[in-house]
């Protein structure tokens, strides 16, 4: 890591460290915030505002800003967007978006209220349990979201750097210590 | 401004990794050659883009799958098609060709400059005569015109031009190049050569891969810096492909003319003279038809498409061999397992090349259920992020996982030779043609018992290796036998043999039917051995080209 890349990276840490302290909704208000400046209404195509909100929260308690950023800070949600517009077939898409509508009756049978609106606890509650469904049953629609969550993260440009997985090291060693820095 | 010119002394029909040969030997050796190539130009400056990180790819590297369903279904089964590279390969719904319902073939196909040298895999392995002498020995097809003392001067010459990088072993049937320093093996593959060494000796040795990466400078090109994705390109030109090193030194000759668009629909014969007198090309763009004249013509267009040609205008097959004998390699066969150790250790960087194990079936000893045999090449590697996409779990606990690596995994994959036989056949389809309005190929081609046997021994013998190594969890590949043509290395289709009757080219890849005629990309090849071919089809080009020029001189084509 040069000197450029340290000081970006300090300045992207220090704003996650806030991130950190805030109270679940606020976190929410923040991702709403972030992602009302990451995707203009004329970009969505798949996802309505709801469905959006809904993703964007999903897959930030998938990957949640701990030391390192999380989904939201990654854009994970414009890349699911894209993927369902533009990838995945018209069946996928409408299972996927039924899948939303599922997480919500699930959140408002517990508190009655839409997912993004109930507890952290509930939330967790409720994505733990798709997750053990999706684990058992490959085809489930959130193995889905987990997986463009998860693929998303580590593919942006935020997660190969948290990842250490950029810049490259442009050599190779095919045997060094697991703490080695990547570069020279 | 006059017009250009549309007379030289050679044609070279295609860029590729055998054009760019020739265009480089017969312009050093004095000809004004005209290479002629059905794609676009290349420009590295643009064209390459192997730097590209993968957020600026709008799906990520997971491709355009609906333009992909719709234009290049084929294409897409090669192993180095990706988000980025799809783009050197071509359209299949401008360039269609048929096979039985239930006989796939894969057909992968490149037009631009460059050919498929742009997208090869880069592994280079000397032929030995175990290959050579191996359809005279097994009474199969016809005997190959030539031995390897015939050939090794040429390969001496390719590889000192192109740089191969890789390790001496000193095995008869897998002779040593001319080598630069070898790239390194990791820590797992190290164990398991050594592991092997104790178990096998050297009858099953596991060696660095032989590539055409270079690891030091050479000839103007730069040493390698393991970004990965060779398949996009390679802006510091090191790693061998025309556009980076054939077709530049042709041009500082100053009598390379190189015409991109330029669909060859047929060559000029004339039959009194019993000579080709050119090409008839179809301009890409407009469609226009044009002619080229020349003293030989070199057909380096790919096995399939330099038959094709042959084919569509009726010539050098008195044999009736033209499109006959495909050959590939059967793929998929091997197996993988886990090390328990060097957990505090890792990769650093991409290397573009894996390990090698050289053919020991049939090598000194006889397997009673099949004859020839097959390399494995593999590589040892840790799991990164990708493994967590299917695990469970969510949340802080699950995310700390995502920069967690796996076991060290070794795996084993192996390449088989598959046998000549007539019936694996191109034929001009009657109907099909392609956007241009050529003829296209009618391909019927499938694996012999001999070649499935091949591929059912990988999955034994590749657990013995990782059990000799001492891996755990040790899984046989489950994938059945590759789709002919999947491994990219068809070949045989217009043979080269010692009698006219039964084969298309003498041991010089000259037509027998057409003495300024020659044939030098792999529809050549009378075997297939199991090793990559693309080293073999350079140095048969290089010896060809030599060959053309001194009987040019003395007046005898």
């Amino acid at each position: 890591m040069n000197r450029r890349e340290l000081m970006q990276w300090l300045v992207a840490t220090a704003g996650l460290s806030a991130v950190e302290t805030l109270a679940p909704a606020d976190l929410l208000a923040f991702g709403r915030d972030v992602h009302r400046r990451a995707t203009p209404d004329a970009a969505r195509r798949s996802l309505t505002a709801h469905a959006e909100q809904t993703v964007t929260l999903a897959a930030e308690r998938i990957l949640p800003a701990t030391d390192t950023p999380g989904a939201t800070d990654a854009g994970v949600t414009p890349f699911i967007e894209k993927m369902l517009s533009d990838w995945h077939t018209p069946e996928e898409r409408a299972r996927f978006l039924a899948g939303l509508q599922d997480l919500d009756a699930r959140c408002r049978s517990r508190s009655s209220r839409d997912f993004v609106d109930c507890s952290e606890a509930d939330q967790m509650a409720v994505l733990n349990a798709l997750d053990a469904e999706a684990t058992a049953r490959r085809d489930h629609w959130f193995g889905r979201l987990k997986y463009l969550t998860v693929y998303g993260y580590c593919t942006s440009e935020v997660g190969q750097r948290a990842l250490g997985l950029w810049p490259q090291p442009w050599r190779y060693d095919g045997c060094a210590p697991l703490d080695a820095p990547p570069t020279h | 401004m006059p017009p250009p010119p549309t007379d030289f002394d050679a044609i070279v029909v295609g860029s590729g990794m055998t054009g760019g040969w020739a265009a480089k030997e017969l312009t050093e050796l004095g000809l004004r050659t005209l290479v002629l190539e059905a794609g676009r130009p290349i420009s590295p400056e643009q064209d390459y883009v192997e730097h590209k990180p993968r957020w600026e790819m709008p799906f990520r590297g997971l491709g355009d799958r609906r333009a992909t369903a719709e234009r290049q279904a084929i294409q897409s089964k090669s192993v180095s098609f990706d988000e980025l590279s799809h783009v050197f390969w071509t359209d299949d719904v401008k360039n269609p060709y048929s096979t039985p319902a239930d006989r796939p073939f894969y057909w992968f196909r490149a037009r631009q400059v460059g050919g498929k040298s742009i997208i090869w895999g880069r592994a280079v392995y000397r032929w030995s005569d175990l290959d050579f002498e191996a359809n005279l020995r097994d009474g199969i097809a016809v005997d190959w015109p030539i031995r390897y003392a015939d050939i090794a001067p040429w390969y001496d010459h390719v590889e000192r031009f192109i740089g191969v990088s890789g390790q001496k072993e000193g095995l008869a049937h897998l002779p040593d190049g001319e080598f630069l320093p070898p790239m390194a093996l990791n820590c797992a593959e190290q164990h398991v050569r050594q592991r092997m060494q104790e178990r096998f000796g050297r009858e099953r040795l596991l060696t660095i891969g032989r590539v055409a990466n270079l690891t030091v400078n050479h000839n103007g090109r730069a040493a390698c810096h393991y970004c990965g994705p060779c398949q996009r390109g390679c802006i510091t030109r090191s790693y061998f492909s025309s556009v980076n090193a054939t077709l530049p030194a042709a041009h500082a000759t100053g009598r390379l003319t190189l015409r991109p668009f330029s669909i060859v629909r047929s060559l000029i014969y004339d039959r009194r003279t019993n000579r080709v007198t050119g090409v008839r090309i179809i301009d890409a763009q407009t469609k226009a038809e044009r002619e080229y004249t020349a003293r030989v013509v070199f057909l380096c267009a790919s096995a399939l498409e330099s038959a094709r040609i042959l084919l569509n205008s009726g010539v050098a097959n008195s044999s009736g061999q033209v499109g006959r004998n495909i050959m590939d390699h059967i793929k998929w066969g091997g197996a993988s397992g886990e090390f328990d150790g060097w957990t505090d250790r890792r990769e650093i960087g991409e290397r573009p090349n894996g390990i090698y194990v050289p053919r020991f079936r049939n090598v000194t000893s006889r397997h009673p259920d099949f004859i020839r045999g097959y390399g494995f090449q593999g590589a040892a590697d840790r799991s990164g992020w990708e493994a967590a996409l299917r695990a469970p779990g969510i949340g802080r606990e699950y995310k700390a996982q995502l920069s967690q690596l796996g076991p060290w995994t070794m795996s084993f994959w192996g390449y088989g030779e598959m046998l000549p036989r007539e019936a694996n056949r191109a034929t001009l389809h009657p109907t099909l043609v392609d956007a241009w309005g050529i003829p296209s190929l009618h391909i019927d081609c499938r694996w012999s018992d001999n070649d499935l046997a091949i591929h059912r021994d990988m999955n034994i013998t590749a657990a013995e290796l990782l059990e000799a190594a001492g891996a755990t969890h040790i899984e046989p590949n489950t994938n059945g036998p590759s789709t002919p043509g999947g491994s990219n290395h068809e070949m045989g289709t217009a043979r080269m043999g010692r009698d006219a009757r039964t084969s298309v080219l003498n041991g010089w890849n000259q037509t027998w039917d057409v003495p300024n005629l020659f044939v030098t990309d792999g529809a050549a090849m009378t075997s297939s051995g199991c090793q990559n071919p693309s080293l073999t089809y350079m140095a048969l080009t290089a010896r060809a080209c030599h060959y053309a020029v001194d009987k040019l001189k003395r007046g005898e084509l």
